[in-house]
């Protein structure tokens, strides 16, 4: 019990420190961030995806009792849907800290252009939210609807497909610039989404003293084995990202890739959150472990929470047009204090809210 | 509209004339330049390329305004409403041409300033502002404020509107005016008897990533250079 408050009066320190970032970063300006015109998307925006693309990622796995109808999975939807919905809170704190204006966003609205992937993007965040929260509650009431869950799965389908849709239109940016990441982001979400389904499963039995009963213990080693081969699967696609992006290519706008080949972000997403749980899945004895576990879905979520920003900062750093005069050709960015606190903001709320559930919503409980 | 590369000398007037008519603020640049050296030491020469937003007829930045605070005019102006902006900076990413701008602060900082320049010899930026009436800037220019707030906010975004709140009244954009050189030309592209039209059809014109497929509205003709070579067979 002590041991909670300690981790809830953190949790509330790091909101805190969110709310006076946001303050700070709505009264003094946006100067706070390490933005400049060429750096545009930085570490709130790929906070953001990070959640956004982890959120649905939890969804096509909350989705396989109800549209697969793999009844073993039902132990865990309740948690998952949940957890869903805290990421999902993070993912709208760092999107609003990245917009500079985001009180307007009822033009969204009133002023629509469905021309925008933006624009079907934040329709569907909201229809995903609305959703997410009904399910929960028909869950946490004893009554899944197969109709939901079916329409839950379509629409995590379509937030992280638009999301690679959002980026794909850009055809000045080429780094950015593929339809592969229609395909990319919710594979990539999938393996995240598994990961923090694992991590916070297992670290809160841990904590909590719960034992994990023997058909879940089989369950999170079904689901870290999955976790694996989709980490690999990603891992091969993200080698033939380099190779046709980073290494063929000889177009000039791949510079800004072929510059983050060689960065920390870069290296810390393939090492780290691919290469590394790839193999620590694909080894049954380590599998079977709960550490074994646990340590590959951190690493997994650290990489891919790195590779996000790698993401973004690929279409950004190489200045384009009038924006090039005066500046190198690759612009060099590390994050602010202020750009850091959002994303602490983030996973603080993200946290706090799935404290909560933990505490007083028997996430531990199947739907009927 | 034309830019005539050969009569363009680089003095930079029509940055600074948009600047004062548009009350842009520092550090964003509705009208600009590229500049670029070609050839290796000694041999080496310097290109000026003004610049400016294309108003592209297929523009990437209008495309994807999830509230349509990028919009095209009825006259094939791009324009920008900043009180439907949220600040996504979606357009920036679009822009091949990188004149889109964010306002990462409330404009003209400096003009905010309080502290004499020189104490007790000049007064400060803010009296100075205060002094002359003006709104944010002492050179404010109020005519902006027809289609357009005059500043604007910190948040959204900004750029080249071609002076929008001019060219309905009659008159050329500021950059075309105060051009010395005479080297930007505007008109209607859809009148086929316009002098852009006959400076089109005359000279050999470029756009700037014409591949990207945006049909940019502004065109380049011509180029300068001085520069002769003696005639030889095959450079023997």
């Amino acid at each position: 019990m002590k041991k909670q408050l300690i981790w809830i009066c953190l949790l509330c320190i790091g909101i805190l420190i969110g709310l006076w970032t946001t303050f700070r970063v709505y009264s003094v300006g946006f100067t706070l961030y390490a933005k400049t015109d060429v750096l545009v998307w930085t570490l709130p925006l790929s906070t953001y995806i990070f959640f956004s693309l982890t959120s649905a990622g939890l969804a096509f796995v909350s989705s396989i009792p109800v549209v697969f109808g793999i009844k073993r999975y039902e132990a865990i939807e309740k948690r998952t849907v949940y957890l869903e919905i805290a990421v999902l809170v993070g993912s709208f704190v760092c999107l609003i800290l990245h917009l500079g204006s985001p009180l307007k966003i009822i033009y969204i609205l009133l002023s629509p252009n469905p021309s925008s992937p933006l624009w079907w993007l934040a329709v569907l965040y909201v229809a995903y939210l609305v959703l997410l929260l009904s399910a929960f509650w028909r869950i946490h009431t004893g009554n899944i609807s197969k109709t939901l869950g079916v329409l839950i799965f379509l629409i995590a389908i379509f937030t992280s497909t638009t999301l690679g849709w959002l980026l794909g239109m850009t055809d000045a940016r080429p780094a950015l610039n593929a339809s592969f990441f229609s395909f990319y982001f919710p594979l990539t979400g999938f393996a995240s989404g598994m990961a923090a389904l694992i991590l916070f499963s297992l670290v809160y039995a841990q904590f909590s003293g719960q034992e994990i009963t023997e058909d879940k213990s089989a369950l999170y080693n079904e689901l870290g084995r999955i976790m694996g081969v989709v980490a690999g699967m990603v891992l091969i696609l993200f080698l033939w990202r380099t190779i046709s992006g980073g290494i063929s290519s000889t177009a000039v706008e791949y510079g800004a890739f072929k510059h983050m080949i060689g960065s920390i972000p870069y290296n810390i997403e393939f090492w780290l959150g691919l290469v590394a749980p790839t193999a620590l899945m694909l080894i049954p004895t380590i599998r079977a472990t709960m550490w074994g576990k646990v340590s590959a879905s951190l690493l997994l979520l650290v990489g891919m929470f790195a590779g996000r920003l790698e993401f973004v900062l690929s279409g950004v750093v190489r200045p384009l047009g009038q924006m090039a005069e005066g500046r190198p050709e690759i612009v060099s960015y590390m994050p602010t204090v202020y750009e850091i606190f959002v994303a602490l903001f983030g996973f603080s709320l993200m946290l706090l809210i799935y404290t909560i559930g933990e505490r007083y919503l028997k996430l531990e409980t199947a739907s009927e | 509209m034309v830019i005539d590369l050969q009569r363009c000398v680089g003095c930079g007037s029509c940055s600074i004339s948009c600047r004062n008519e548009n009350n842009v603020s520092e550090g964003a640049y509705w009208s600009h330049k590229i500049t670029e050296t070609s050839g290796t030491f000694p041999n080496v020469r310097y290109h000026y390329i003004p610049t400016l937003c294309n108003h592209c007829t297929d523009a990437p930045c209008v495309r994807g305004c999830p509230t349509r605070a990028m919009h095209k005019l009825d006259n094939g102006i791009t324009m920008h409403d900043p009180d439907k902006c949220i600040g996504c900076r979606y357009c920036m990413i679009n822009c091949p041409y990188g004149v889109i701008y964010f306002n990462w602060k409330d404009a003209h900082p400096s003009w905010k300033e309080t502290n004499p320049v020189i104490q007790g010899v000049t007064s400060s930026p803010a009296e100075e502002v205060r002094k002359v009436g003006g709104k944010g800037i002492p050179y404010y220019n109020p005519e902006r404020d027809a289609t357009l707030p005059g500043i604007r906010p910190k948040g959204v975004v900004e750029k080249c509107t071609f002076c929008d709140h001019r060219v309905n009244e009659g008159k050329l954009p500021r950059c075309v005016e105060a051009c010395p050189a005479d080297a930007r030309i505007f008109g209607d592209l859809d009148d086929s008897k316009s002098q852009v039209n006959q400076l089109l059809g005359k000279f050999r014109p470029f756009r700037l990533k014409e591949a990207m497929g945006t049909e940019p509205a502004v065109f380049y003709i011509r180029d300068f250079s001085a520069a002769g070579y003696p005639r030889t067979k095959g450079g023997i």
